[in-house]
């Protein structure tokens, strides 16, 4: 089979250039300058021919005239008109609220397009025999065409990059023939594929049976040809554009917070439908970030690298944590905008945060994997019954680290499994108050998920050692303060203005 | 020599580390230390008595509907030493109870009447330790099995014979049932009063 021959045939069919060099598998770059690749395969262009689906816009050609017929395999998707009414749609959508400078285009075609392919599939057999293949199709397929010869025009046309991770453009086209070509195809399906059994489920018709199952291999033309038209026939009418919605990427933000409240929970708390805290670390943070990047603030997600209980505030470098935010409407934070959300929070008086930025989706996984090799460092207020002595004190030195076996504390056994977990205490060190002989203030470093009130006062022998345990009397903990959480990240930044 | 370093606790005393946190300072942890801070006990439970003919029992209610079953400080056991406990009440083992998962699958359901551990006295005397309460048995403290002194030697909570978990819906008629601290008290001021007479 010549190329000119296969054009010739194409031509004749009402085959635009684009969908020309489709059919002669022509890749990536080739499909900007159609007629510079047609002549380099030796194809003769005709040029009084209408210049069906030339990718030129109309300001750079503006005498030119209305194209006269459709593409018949593609439908004027890859026309210049229908390019077109794609931007302009885009651009009177709420394109202009996102503030992102990477997009993807998402466009869901239909099947009727699928049928055309094949119909052209079985055309191209008849005419040209064996040398067609039944099983890999003759042409670029059109979702890939879709990628490489719409996807960078569009781009370049909104002067923006193409990513995966961009603002979605989903984009839901149509054509007039749809609902009729399909309903055939419920025929078509009962009898190129009739069930094997009785019982068996009826068939879907979707995009993914089609192309999976309809090719020349697996259906016979002649079937095929009691449905539908082989070649397929000219039409007059292009695809019609439904709609175009625009989904924002998600955007992460990271940071560390600190806790000065011991009134504070970390989400809202709320029990049988009654708030129990008027706020929380999670409402603090959203509402003072979040507006930057959605407008929805309901579908934030916030994270972060454990939590400490409500009476227990944070201190020191702070907490990682990280808000997914979906659908957002900017991607980017400078130091200036991060400082003023920093100074926005630490305005609660009950949350600071720190290290605010964006972050690569991927990075996400530091805060969540690992979370048990993590040390925490831990400042407790304990009390004795006596004042201490000096014995006491050094009982609870304790520089190497030891093994207790911690049972599910009382306190949340109601709603979580009864286990008896191995935990690592890496050191122990504790100081007295001057004054207050009864009052010890022990610094604490232990593996991720001690329960450290626990440790410090036994719960009944429920933890093993324990403070009280190893002192061989009652202690019991009055506060708690997270000093350190050994996890480096996210990376320093320091968003205060610099200090001449 | 000054009278500093004569002090033994010299090197052990705390200083706080100056932090700023929202614009302001941030307060030495020791600033909220409270000589009167309750205990466990009392920060989370609530107490509850049961009585098996003349002898009290006592149910440790957290606020999480979780109970603890103990005895009453006038346990006559506690008066008489005890000698031995066990959790073999006869046609069923206690200590054999396994719970899995979030609700406790497998745990053995107890009325209040059943027969929860055997303790022993050194005169000679067995108690049938009641569960008390209706509910899903959870933990069983097999402690007490090797160490039967500790009931007598542990404070408040610590000697505790088993975890028991109510339903959410049997709560209030399982509270209703038991005897407050109140009415506990009220009890046993009869019962002298009754003795004197």
């Amino acid at each position: 089979m010549k190329n000119q021959d296969l054009v010739d045939y194409l031509r004749s069919c009402g085959v635009c250039e684009v969908c020309q060099l489709r059919y002669l598998k022509a890749r990536g770059s080739e499909y900007k300058d159609i007629k510079e690749t047609l002549r380099r395969l030796d194809i003769k262009v005709n040029e009084n021919e209408e210049n069906v689906g030339d990718i030129v816009f109309p300001e750079e050609q503006p005498t030119k005239k209305a194209r006269l017929s459709t593409c018949s395999t593609c439908l004027g998707l890859f026309s210049e008109e229908f390019q077109r009414e794609l931007l302009q749609g885009i651009l009177t959508s709420d394109f202009a609220k996102y503030d992102c400078q990477k997009i993807v285009l998402a466009i869901s075609l239909p099947m009727v397009l699928q049928l055309r392919q094949l119909a052209m599939w079985f055309a191209l057999q008849k005419r040209f025999g064996a040398s067609v293949d039944g099983t890999n199709p003759p042409d670029v397929p059109i979702k890939e065409a879709v990628k490489l010869i719409l996807h960078p025009i569009i781009c370049e046309k909104l002067a923006k990059e193409y990513d995966a991770n961009g603002l979605m453009i989903n984009i839901d086209v149509t054509h007039s023939l749809e609902a009729g070509e399909v309903e055939k195809l419920v025929g078509l399906n009962r009898e190129a594929f009739p069930a094997k059994a009785a019982h068996q489920k009826r068939i879907e018709i979707s995009r993914g049976l089609l192309e999976k199952q309809y090719q020349p291999a697996k259906v016979k033309a002649e079937i095929f040809e009691k449905y539908y038209q082989i070649p397929c026939a000219g039409v007059e009418e292009p695809l019609k554009l439904v709609s175009i919605d625009l989904q924002g990427p998600l955007v992460c933000v990271a940071g560390r917070y600190r806790k000065l409240s011991r009134e504070l929970s970390h989400t809202p708390w709320i029990l049988n439908g009654q708030r129990l805290m008027e706020d929380s670390i999670e409402e603090i943070i959203i509402r003072n970030v979040g507006p930057h990047f959605a407008e929805k603030l309901e579908k934030i997600n916030f994270m972060s690298s454990g939590r400490e209980d409500v009476d227990v505030r944070c201190l020191g470098k702070g907490r990682p944590f990280v808000l997914e935010i979906p659908n957002a409407i900017r991607s980017s934070l400078t130091t200036e905008q991060a400082y003023k959300m920093e100074q926005a929070v630490d305005g609660s008086g009950k949350v600071s945060i720190l290290n605010l930025q964006v972050v690569p989706r991927e990075e996400l996984t530091h805060i969540k994997t690992g979370e048990e090799q993590k040390k925490k460092f831990y400042r407790a207020l304990c009390a004795l019954k006596e004042p201490v002595t000096v014995e006491i004190l050094q009982k609870l030195q304790i520089p190497e680290s030891f093994d207790i076996q911690q049972k599910t504390p009382i306190r949340v056994l109601h709603r979580r499994p009864l286990h008896t977990r191995p935990r690592t205490i890496y050191s122990v060190k504790a100081k007295v108050q001057r004054g207050n002989p009864q009052a010890l203030v022990i610094d604490i470093v232990t593996q991720a998920g001690t329960y450290i009130k626990e440790l410090v006062h036994g719960e009944f022998g429920r933890t093993t050692p324990s403070f009280a345990s190893i002192i061989g009397q009652a202690i019991d903990i009055q506060a708690l303060d997270v000093v350190g959480i050994d996890l480096d990240w996210p990376p320093e930044v320091d968003n205060s203005p610099s200090v001449e | 020599m000054t009278t500093a370093t004569e002090d033994p606790l010299e090197s052990f005393y705390f200083r706080h580390e100056e932090q700023i946190i929202c614009g302001q300072a941030v307060s030495p942890i020791t600033d909220g230390f409270d000589v009167k801070y309750p205990s466990v006990v009392d920060r989370f439970f609530t107490r509850y008595y049961y009585f098996k003919g003349d002898v009290p029992y006592q149910v440790l209610y957290h606020s999480n509907r979780i109970c603890l079953v103990c005895l009453a400080a006038g346990h006559p056991a506690l008066a008489q030493g005890v000698a031995s406990v066990s959790f073999d009440v006869g046609n069923v083992d206690r200590s054999q109870n396994v719970v899995k998962g979030k609700a406790k699958k497998g745990g053995m359901i107890l009325q209040a009447e059943s027969t929860l551990a055997l303790i022993s006295t050194e005169k000679g005397e067995t108690f049938k330790v009641p569960s008390c309460i209706r509910g899903k048995l959870v933990e069983v403290n097999t402690a007490l099995v090797e160490e039967p002194k500790l009931l007598e030697q542990l404070p408040e909570g610590a000697a505790y014979f088993a975890i028991l978990l109510p339903k959410i819906e049997n709560c209030d008629s399982i509270k209703a049932s038991l005897l407050t601290q109140e009415q506990y008290e009220q009890r046993l001021e009869a019962k002298k009063v009754e003795l004197n007479t």
